[in-house]
């Protein structure tokens, strides 16, 4: 366009704004409402757990008590899950059953490398658990702008459930 | 004292040799531009797997347009380096109007980040649209970098407001030029917190290279460019005030002396930015085009006393010493795509005209030149444009208002009338906005091209 030509500021405003909203609107449109699957299985534990037996392989060195039944008293038992690596790191989670049904969700790990993380799980890891408590099970939505920790929570919950045989 | 004309003739007798016009690169500029862009959007696309509901949505808004003004706002410092490939081939004052329009266009995208960011990192805790406020203040007392991006997204604020145009006309020149070189500080605050805050750079390690590559590469042209280059050049051609001549009331012309001046490459047409070190004016730096073709001892500026930096070049003293940076401009022999030329002078844009008129290569009845001023007083520096017209064999014509106050007539028909092959000329403009778009309007009616047209003006 020659320096020249009328410029017309206002059609040119009006014009960018609009291109910029409407490339904004599109892109964001664009984008899948939930997270295709993650590829990245977590840890490479056999999946030998589909047998009842306690079993969760979680390759990550915490606590000793890599899964397994804690009293069997009155059926209550606790059960660690597998660990999900997500991209913001490791989530593993530990259940709590009594007489077949989830009383308890504990995050043994969570992404915590810099305070962005840290911000986020302290509101979603609450909301993960309560809706993992009222769904009894690990079909339960992902938090908001906490994407990778929802899938690696659902994955380690998923895990513990099935070896605590639920 | 009279200045000597001899040396343009030298200038021209070179024969003719096939006028071959150099494209401006700005089309080539643009798809660069808009490539860069697009790879920034795919990085966002590429991090970012799924967004779940409108938080969400909102979130990532906010990232995109982070990321689009970071890519810009480093355009919109390079565009200000004067690297001489933008400078002289696209044009100083094309750049700079590039540089207005995208410099608001990416400001006006820092605030809509600002704004998207806060508000989803307040709907992803839970809170609303009214807690955005406090989210902001939290976000700026947790998050790394976010201190120095307050302060300098606060600069922004300050520069954005100091550059409508309604408040830029009422500060004095230098007080807006100082506020606006605030813009390098809050490049360099704002930098930071995208490496380390933004999610796309933590995600991809290649993100941040790139981003580091890309800043760093402006800073570099803007040392270069801005600052050693000038210094080289004033250090070896040590410019000082030969001499200054009232040519009439209100213009003057200020003789430039120095070492082998012709070495800078200047150009008829081309403009300095001038610094005269002399007291009250140190500060202030003014874009003047050379009125007479370079000489190895001498170049010449003539000024209009408009505002009150012009005004101060008439008490100049001999031997004042000057800093010059340049040569700047596209408005060049090197446009011409044609053998006829007409120039077209409105009031003080006879500057550069007279410059050209004395060089560009052209046959007799070749060249034409027409001023327009407002009275026969103001046709500053005619004698010399009549003695050139004179040897040359070019034509001069004069448009003045009459003595009524009533304006010359030009118009597509008087233009077409005297001269009747226009629409076979280029045209070289320079004058004062109103003019150069009235001249347009009737050069374009005349049938002549836009892309004939050369044009030169520092309006924004």
């Amino acid at each position: 366009m020659h320096p020249l030509k009328k410029n017309r500021p206002l059609r040119r405003i009006v014009l960018a704004s609009a291109v910029t909203a409407s490339g904004l609107v599109m892109l964001l449109a664009l984008k899948p409402h939930t997270a295709p699957e993650i590829a990245a299985a977590p840890a490479p534990a056999p999946s030998s757990s589909s047998s009842a037996s306690a079993g969760s392989g979680s390759s990550s060195g915490s606590s000793g008590s890599s899964g397994s039944s804690g009293s069997t008293t009155t059926g209550t038992k606790t059960v660690t899950g597998e660990t999900a690596q997500t991209r913001w790191g490791p989530v593993q989670v530990k259940i709590t059953v009594k007489n077949g049904k989830i009383t308890d969700v504990t995050a043994v790990q969570s992404p915590s490398d810099n305070p962005r993380d840290q911000e986020i799980n302290s509101y979603a890891l609450p909301q993960l658990k309560s809706e993992a408590l009222a769904a009894q099970s690990a079909s339960i939505d992902t938090v908001s702008g906490a994407t990778y920790t929802s899938d690696g929570y659902r994955q380690s919950l998923q895990s513990a459930l099935d070896s605590a045989g639920l | 004292m009279t200045t000597t004309l001899a040396g343009g003739r030298a200038a021209r007798r070179q024969t003719m040799r096939r006028i071959r016009p150099r494209r401006s690169p700005a089309t080539l500029l643009l798809l660069a531009v808009w490539a860069g862009a697009v790879g920034v959007l795919w990085m966002w696309w590429h991090n970012t797997p799924s967004i779940a509901d409108q938080n969400g949505k909102i979130l990532n808004a906010g990232r995109i347009t982070g990321l689009l003004a970071g890519y810009l706002m480093a355009l919109v410092v390079l565009q200000m380096a004067r690297v001489p490939a933008l400078e002289r081939r696209v044009g100083s004052d094309r750049v700079a109007r590039w540089h207005a329009m995208s410099g608001r266009y990416t400001l006006c995208l820092v605030f809509a980040h600002v704004f998207l960011i806060m508000w989803g990192y307040a709907l992803q805790a839970g809170k609303t649209l009214s807690d955005i406020v406090q989210q902001t203040i939290d976000s700026v007392n947790q998050l790394p970098d976010m201190g120095k991006a307050a302060i300098g997204t606060g600069l922004f604020l300050l520069i954005g407001l100091s550059s409508i145009g309604a408040v830029r006309r009422r500060l004095p020149y230098d007080t807006w030029y100082h506020v606006h070189l605030l813009t390098y500080a809050a490049v360099f605050l704002t930098f930071w917190h995208q490496i380390t805050t933004g999610n796309d750079f933590a995600l991809t390690p290649i993100a941040k290279t790139v981003w580091y590559g890309l800043y760093g590469t402006v800073t570099a042209l803007v040392v270069w460019y801005r600052i050693l280059t000038p210094i080289r050049l004033n250090l070896r051609h040590r410019m000082y005030v030969e001499a200054v001549i009232e040519e009439t009331p209100g213009i003057v012309s200020v003789l430039i002396g120095g070492r082998k001046l012709h070495r800078m490459g200047a150009e008829a047409g081309q403009f300095f930015r001038w610094r005269f070190l002399a007291p009250g004016m140190r500060l202030s730096s003014h874009p003047y085009s050379l009125s007479a073709a370079p000489r190895p001892n001498m170049l010449r500026i003539t000024v209009k006393a408009i505002g009150d930096h012009s005004a101060r070049l008439r008490e100049l003293r001999p031997g004042t010493k000057v800093w010059a940076e340049g040569p700047y401009g596209a408005l060049t022999s090197q446009r011409r795509t044609r053998g006829k030329v007409l120039l077209v002078a409105g009031g003080v844009g006879i500057t550069p005209m007279r410059a050209l008129f004395e060089t560009l290569p052209g046959a007799a009845g070749d060249i034409t030149l027409l001023y327009r001023a407002n009275t026969t007083q103001d046709l500053a520096l005619w004698d010399e444009l009549a003695k050139i017209a004179d040897e040359r064999s070019a034509r001069l014509m004069y448009a003045v208002n009459s003595p009524d106050g009533e304006r010359p007539d030009i118009s597509a028909d008087s233009l077409r009338r005297k001269l009747p092959d226009i629409d076979n000329h280029d045209v070289f403009m320079c004058g004062p906005p109103g003019f150069a778009q009235s001249v347009y309007e009737a050069l374009r009616g005349a049938g002549v091209p836009a892309r004939r047209i050369h044009h030169e003006s520092f309006e924004m």
